[in-house]
C-alpha cells in the first residue's frame, strides 16, 4: 500500500487547542507522527523582562488557560524566596483550598474534552455544568471567572468573605452526590473499556526515559507527587494518599484522574476543619519602586498535569532578568506523543492526545 | 424575538433563515477557547439562538476568532475564511484582535486583525462572559436586518488591498488569489 | 542543609578536577564546569540516580559577552532526602559563535529543549539529530531572546507599517 501524508491540523473537530500533528499513514495504521507546535507562541519570557515585578502577575496567568492558578503560585513563591518574605499560616491554608478547587475544575474540563471526543455528549454536559458551579465560587471570591489574580507575594489578596465556607461545602456536596451517576454512565461503561484499554500504552521504563510526569507517570505504577516530596502550602498538615494504577494505557490514566478528583474533595473538607484564624497577607514594600537583590532560584509544584517548575533570575533591578517556565505538557506533547502514536489507527489519535493531557498554550508559551 | 411579526417573515424569508441559523466554525484559535465550551453546553445553551459548532468551513456561516492571533495561525485563518461560502460573518472575540491587547509589544502576534480579513463586530473583554456572546449574536441579527453586515462584500471589492497586506506580513502565499485582481 | 547534597558534592569534587560546587540551604547543588566536560558530568550524575532532566535554560550576559547554559536535574525516587535535591549544572560559552555538544545521547527528552534554544538564542548543537525550527516560522537578523533585540522597534517596523483598508468613500 502506498504512503499518505495527512494533517491533523489546527482546525479539526477532535482537537482541543491550537496544535497540529503531521501523520504518515499506510492504510489505517500510522507509521510516523511529527508534532508541530508554535501556533500560540507569544514570546512570554521576553515580555516578562520588560515589565516590573508586580506588572507581571496578569501576564503569568495566561500561560495555561485551563488552570491559571498554579502559574501564579509559582511566580509568587519564587519572588518570595528571592525577596525573603514570610507568609502567615492562614494564608497557607487558603492557598491550599483555592488550588484544590482549581484542580477539580481543571480535571472536569479534561473530562469534557475526553467525553466529547469519544462522542459521549451526556457526560460532557454534566462535567461542564459542574465546572461552572466551581467558577461561580471563584467569581464571588475574586471577581473573575477564568483569570483571577488572587495569589500575591506575601499571602493572598483578600480573606474569605462572610459565609463563603458554607458555600464551598454545599457546592462540593452537590458535585459529590453525582459521583455514582458518573460511575454508572461513564467510568464503568463497556464501550469506554473497549475504546480505551491497551491504547497508547507506555511502560514504566519508557516513561522514565522520556521524562514523563503527573498522571502519565502515576498510571505506570510510581507514586511520584511533588506535594509529598517538597510540601509547599498546607499539604503536610493533613493526611491524604496518592492514587496510582499499574497498566499505563489510556484507561488507567482516566481512572487516575477520577481518583484524584475524589481525593481533592476529601482534602478540602479536612483543610476547612483545621483552618486557623489570623491575617491573610503580609504587606510588601511600595510596588512601584520595589527592587529585589540579585540571586537565582528554582521552585516546583504539582499542577493538575504534572510537575511545574520556574527558574527565576534577578539582577538587583525592578524587572526580572530571566524567567523560564518548565511546563509538564512540553515533554508529553513533543517526545512521548510521537512514540505513543506509532502503530495505532487514525481513529485513536484524539483518544491518545487527550488522555496524555496536553494543553497547547503550555508548550508554546 | 420576532414571533409576532408574521409580515416581516413573509417579506424576506431569506434573511430570517440566515439570522436564526448561524453555524459557527469549530476552530480554537487562542485563549478564548476556555469560554466556548460553557457557551455551547447545557447551562448557557447557544442552540436556542441557533448557533451550533460544525466541523468544516464548507458548512459554516459564522467565524468566531477567539483570542489573539499569531503569525502562524493567520495563514490558517485566511485559508479557512476563503473556503467558507457566502454570505459569511466574522466576529472578533476578546480584546486582543482589536488592537493587540496585552501582547502589544510581542514580536509574534498580529496587532490589528482588521487589516487582513474583514470583521463585522467586536466583543470586548478578557475573557467575555457567555452572556456577552449572546448579546453579540442579537446585535448581529439587527445588522443583518438592516443590510449592514457586509464584510464579505467588502472583501470581494477590495481584494487587491487585502492580498497586498497579507503578503507584506506573511511573505509568499501558497494559494492563488481568490478573486481576479484588476491592475 | 541537605546531607545527600553535601556527600554528593564531595564525590564530585574528588572525581573531576576542574569544577566548582556548592550547596545552599534551599536544597540546591550548583556545579560550574567547562563546556567540554558537560557530557561527562551529566552522565556520571545520571549513573548515581539523578535521571530526570527537568530543564535546559540559557542566560544572556551581554556585558561579559558570554552566554550561560543551565541544566537542571532531579531524581525519580521515593526516598525523601534524595528526591528534594535539585542539581544545577552551569557552563559558559562565547557569544559570537556559540557551539556546544548535544546531550541527547544521555537524556532522550533533551531534543526539543535544544531545538528551542537554537532558534531563540542562536546556539548550534553539534550531533543533534533534528535541528530545525520549533516555534518560529520566519528568519530574524538577531535571535529574538538576546538582549540586543528590541521588540518595540520590531513591532513598529513590521506590523505598524501595514495600512488600514479604506472603503471607496474613504471610511475604514
Amino acid at each position: 500500500m502506498r504512503e499518505l501524508e495527512l494533517y491533523f491540523g489546527p482546525q479539526h473537530l477532535g482537537m482541543v487547542g491550537n496544535f497540529s500533528i503531521t501523520l504518515n499513514v499506510e492504510g489505517d495504521r500510522i507509521i510516523k507522527a511529527t508534532a508541530n507546535p508554535g501556533f500560540l507562541h507569544r514570546g512570554f519570557e521576553k515580555l516578562m523582562e520588560q515589565r516590573t515585578w508586580i506588572q507581571n502577575f496578569p501576564l503569568v496567568c495566561r500561560i495555561n488557560v485551563v488552570e491559571p492558578d498554579h502559574m501564579e503560585l509559582m511566580y509568587a513563591m519564587a519572588v518570595e524566596k528571592l525577596a525573603g518574605i514570610e507568609i502567615p499560616e492562614r494564608a497557607q491554608y487558603i492557598r491550599s483550598i483555592y488550588l484544590e478547587l482549581a484542580r477539580v475544575g481543571s480535571h472536569l474540563f479534561g473530562l469534557w474534552a475526553y467525553a466529547n471526543m469519544l462522542g459521549f455528549d451526556t457526560v460532557a454536559n454534566w462535567a461542564m455544568y459542574h465546572r461552572d458551579l466551581i467558577l461561580d465560587l471563584f467569581e464571588e471570591l475574586t471577581g473573575g471567572r477564568v483569570y483571577h489574580i488572587y495569589i500575591w507575594p506575601g499571602g493572598v489578596r483578600r480573606d474569605f468573605p462572610e459565609g463563603f465556607k458554607d458555600k464551598i461545602i454545599s457546592t462540593l456536596h452537590a458535585i459529590g452526590s453525582c459521583v455514582p451517576d458518573y460511575d454508572n454512565t461513564f467510568f464503568n461503561n463497556r464501550i469506554f473499556y473497549k475504546r480505551a484499554k491497551n491504547i497508547g500504552k507506555i511502560t514504566h521504563e519508557e516513561a522514565i526515559k522520556m521524562g514523563a510526569v503527573g498522571q502519565v507517570l502515576r498510571a505506570t505504577g510510581m507514586k511520584q507527587d511533588i506535594r509529598k516530596i517538597e510540601p509547599y502550602a498546607a499539604y503536610d498538615q493533613v493526611e491524604w494518599e496518592v492514587p496510582t494504577r499499574t497498566d499505563g494505557d489510556a484507561y488507567s490514566r482516566i481512572w487516575v484522574v477520577r481518583d484524584e478528583m475524589i481525593e481533592s474533595v476529601h482534602m478540602i473538607f479536612k483543610l476547612l476543619d483545621k483552618m486557623p484564624q489570623g491575617e491573610a497577607y503580609t504587606k510588601i514594600p511600595n510596588p512601584f519602586k520595589w527592587k529585589i537583590p540579585g540571586n537565582e532560584t528554582y521552585v516546583r509544584c504539582e499542577s493538575s498535569r504534572g510537575e511545574l517548575g520556574l527558574y527565576l533570575v534577578s539582577n538587583g533591578e525592578d524587572k526580572p532578568y530571566r524567567a523560564h517556565f518548565r511546563t509538564p505538557s512540553y515533554n508529553h506533547g513533543l517526545t512521548i506523543l510521537e512514540k505513543a502514536l506509532i502503530n495505532e489507527s487514525i481513529a485513536d489519535v484524539g483518544n491518545i492526545m487527550i488522555s496524555l493531557y496536553i494543553t497547547a498554550p503550555e508548550i508554546d508559551r | 424575538m420576532d414571533r409576532n411579526k408574521i409580515g416581516k417573515w413573509l417579506k424576506s424569508p431569506g434573511k430570517m433563515g440566515q439570522k436564526y441559523s448561524l453555524h459557527a466554525l469549530y476552530f480554537c484559535t487562542g485563549c478564548g477557547i476556555i469560554e466556548i465550551p460553557p457557551t455551547i453546553t447545557a447551562r448557557w445553551d447557544a442552540e436556542r439562538f441557533g448557533v451550533i459548532p460544525v466541523a468544516t468551513p464548507r458548512q459554516a456561516n459564522l467565524f468566531l476568532i477567539t483570542g489573539y492571533v499569531s503569525v502562524k495561525t493567520l495563514r490558517y485563518i485566511i485559508r479557512s475564511y476563503e473556503q467558507m461560502p457566502e454570505p459569511k460573518f466574522t466576529v472578533g472575540f476578546g480584546s486582543c484582535p482589536i488592537n493587540g491587547g496585552m501582547y502589544w509589544d510581542s514580536y509574534n502576534t498580529i496587532k490589528h486583525l482588521d487589516k487582513y480579513i474583514p470583521i463585522d463586530g467586536w466583543i470586548a473583554g478578557c475573557m467575555p462572559r457567555p452572556e456577552a456572546v449572546f448579546i453579540a449574536v442579537t446585535h448581529l441579527w439587527t445588522l443583518i436586518d438592516k443590510g449592514m453586515a457586509n464584510g464579505y462584500k467588502k472583501y470581494r471589492d477590495n481584494y487587491q488591498y487585502y492580498r497586498k497586506n497579507q503578503e507584506q506580513v506573511l511573505g509568499k502565499l501558497e494559494w492563488p488569489p481568490l478573486f481576479s485582481i484588476k491592475n | 542543609m541537605n546531607n545527600t547534597g553535601i556527600s554528593l558534592k564531595e564525590i564530585l569534587l574528588s572525581s573531576f578536577d576542574d569544577i566548582q560546587a556548592e550547596v545552599t540551604d534551599e536544597q540546591r547543588l550548583t556545579v560550574n564546569c567547562k563546556k567540554d566536560s558537560v557530557v561527562t558530568v551529566l552522565s556520571s550524575l545520571k549513573n548515581r540516580g539523578y535521571n530526570h532532566l527537568a530543564l535546559i535554560s540559557c542566560l544572556d550576559w551581554i556585558k561579559d559577552n558570554k552566554l550561560e547554559l543551565i541544566y537542571i536535574l532531579t531524581s525519580y525516587t521515593e526516598e525523601s532526602e534524595k528526591g528534594k535535591l535539585n542539581i544545577l549544572v552551569k557552563t559558559k560559552i562565547a557569544r559570537e559563535k556559540a557551539e556546544l555538544h548535544t546531550v541527547t545521547s544521555i537524556f532522550e527528552n533533551a531534543e526539543p529543549y535544544e531545538r528551542e534554544l537554537h532558534e531563540l538564542y542562536g546556539i548550534h548543537f553539534t550531533g543533534h539529530p533534528r535541528l530545525i525550527p520549533l516555534f518560529l516560522e520566519r528568519e530574524y537578523k538577531i535571535p529574538p531572546f538576546r538582549k540586543d533585540f528590541d521588540t518595540k522597534k520590531y513591532v513598529e517596523d513590521v506590523f505598524d507599517q501595514v495600512p488600514f483598508i479604506k472603503d471607496k468613500k474613504g471610511k475604514k
